[in-house]
């Protein structure tokens, strides 16, 4: 049997044993010579500022504070950042604020404002930096500063604001957003310390 | 029985704009009307308008003012000419005003009393009615 080496089938495999593992070896080592070089030093990419700023000062980023205050209404509040209270000013501190006030009766309001104070003692929410509300009945008031219960529906600004809705225009010294007391289930918003307000019928 | 009354004095534009000061405010805002209270004055043009209290209706489904409501004794005033009376209803769409209850119309030395004037401000005419006396000074101008 081992004499006949000389048909063409045995002389190709002879030659394919040696020439196949060849090839082999060949596509191995290029393999490494074209693939991405890796480089173990670059660390996954993470922002340094972020970090040692965070260990500096502990907050949270888009925090949500939710409550239901007794008389029903829903009152949800957002802030991009929060910080707790340091030193004397222990009420947590936040930036960037968004509250929404649901009442029972179907209206809601919304808030921004730009910086936002958590007292807790007092059951208050301060909304400073300049406040923005509107109502679902169209009314937009823009106001300094603005204090939201978190108990009770009310909503009060004592700096002067302008407001305008489906009356006209309205300027006064401050603004309140409460249930009324001899009709429980409406709302009124109040608006005192001289109020005027224009209406212009061309309009 | 009732007497047209033209008070050209009181003529006035319900197309100006409504300027309303006060001391509060308080809107409702479910039912779309809004109270002014505490030493309440209304300008619109020459007219001018003050009493303790008013409600201001809001244009049904709209915006704007439709009616004010005056109560707690109204003074209505244009110029050297007044009326007064217990409450007073202005519709801000139609230019009309209805003063009810002790009116008193008073231009220069004359004046004229009733229980109902109806008063078109754009037209500066009205009628008034319900136990008409008018006291005519001779010899003071109109």
């Amino acid at each position: 049997m081992a004499a006949r080496h000389d048909n063409l089938h045995s002389r190709l495999v002879a030659w394919l044993k040696v020439i196949l593992p060849l090839a082999a070896l060949v596509v191995l080592s290029t393999l490494f010579l074209v693939s991405r070089t890796i480089d173990p030093s670059d660390a996954i990419p993470l922002a340094g500022v972020d970090v040692e700023d965070r260990a500096r000062e502990p907050r949270m980023t888009a925090p949500t504070w939710a409550g239901l205050t007794d008389d029903g209404a829903a009152l949800t509040v957002t802030a991009a950042e929060a910080r707790p209270g340091q030193g004397g000013d222990s009420a947590p501190s936040a930036t960037g604020l968004r509250a929404r006030l649901e009442t029972p009766d179907g209206s809601a309001a919304d808030l921004v404002a730009a910086t936002g104070r958590l007292d807790d003692a007092a059951r208050l929410l301060h909304l400073g930096g300049g406040v923005v509300i509107d109502t679902t009945s169209g009314y937009h008031i823009t106001s300094d500063a603005m204090t939201a219960s978190l108990d009770q529906t009310d909503v009060k600004s004592d700096t002067a604001l302008a407001a305008t809705g489906p009356l006209g225009q309205i300027e006064a010294g401050s603004m309140r957003l409460t249930e009324s007391p001899d009709k429980p289930g409406t709302y009124l918003l109040g608006f005192g310390g001289n109020v005027k307000l224009i209406y212009d019928p061309k309009q | 029985q009732g007497t047209d009354v033209a008070f050209a004095g009181l003529k006035g534009d319900s197309s100006a704009p409504v300027e309303i000061e006060s001391d509060k405010l308080e809107v409702n805002q479910a039912e779309g009307f809004a109270i002014f209270t505490g030493n309440v004055r209304v300008k619109q043009g020459p007219m001018r308008m003050a009493a303790p209290q008013m409600r201001v209706d809001q244009v049904a489904g709209g915006t704007g003012i439709e009616r004010i409501h005056a109560t707690g004794g109204v003074t209505l005033a244009n110029g050297a000419e007044a009326a007064e009376s217990r409450e007073a209803t202005y519709t801000v769409s139609t230019g009309e005003i209805v003063m009810t209850t002790d009116v008193l119309l008073t231009q220069g030395a004359n004046t004229i009393a009733g229980q109902r004037l109806v008063f078109d401000i754009d037209s500066g005419t009205g009628r008034m009615e319900g136990r008409v006396q008018t006291v005519y000074k001779p010899g003071s101008g109109q």
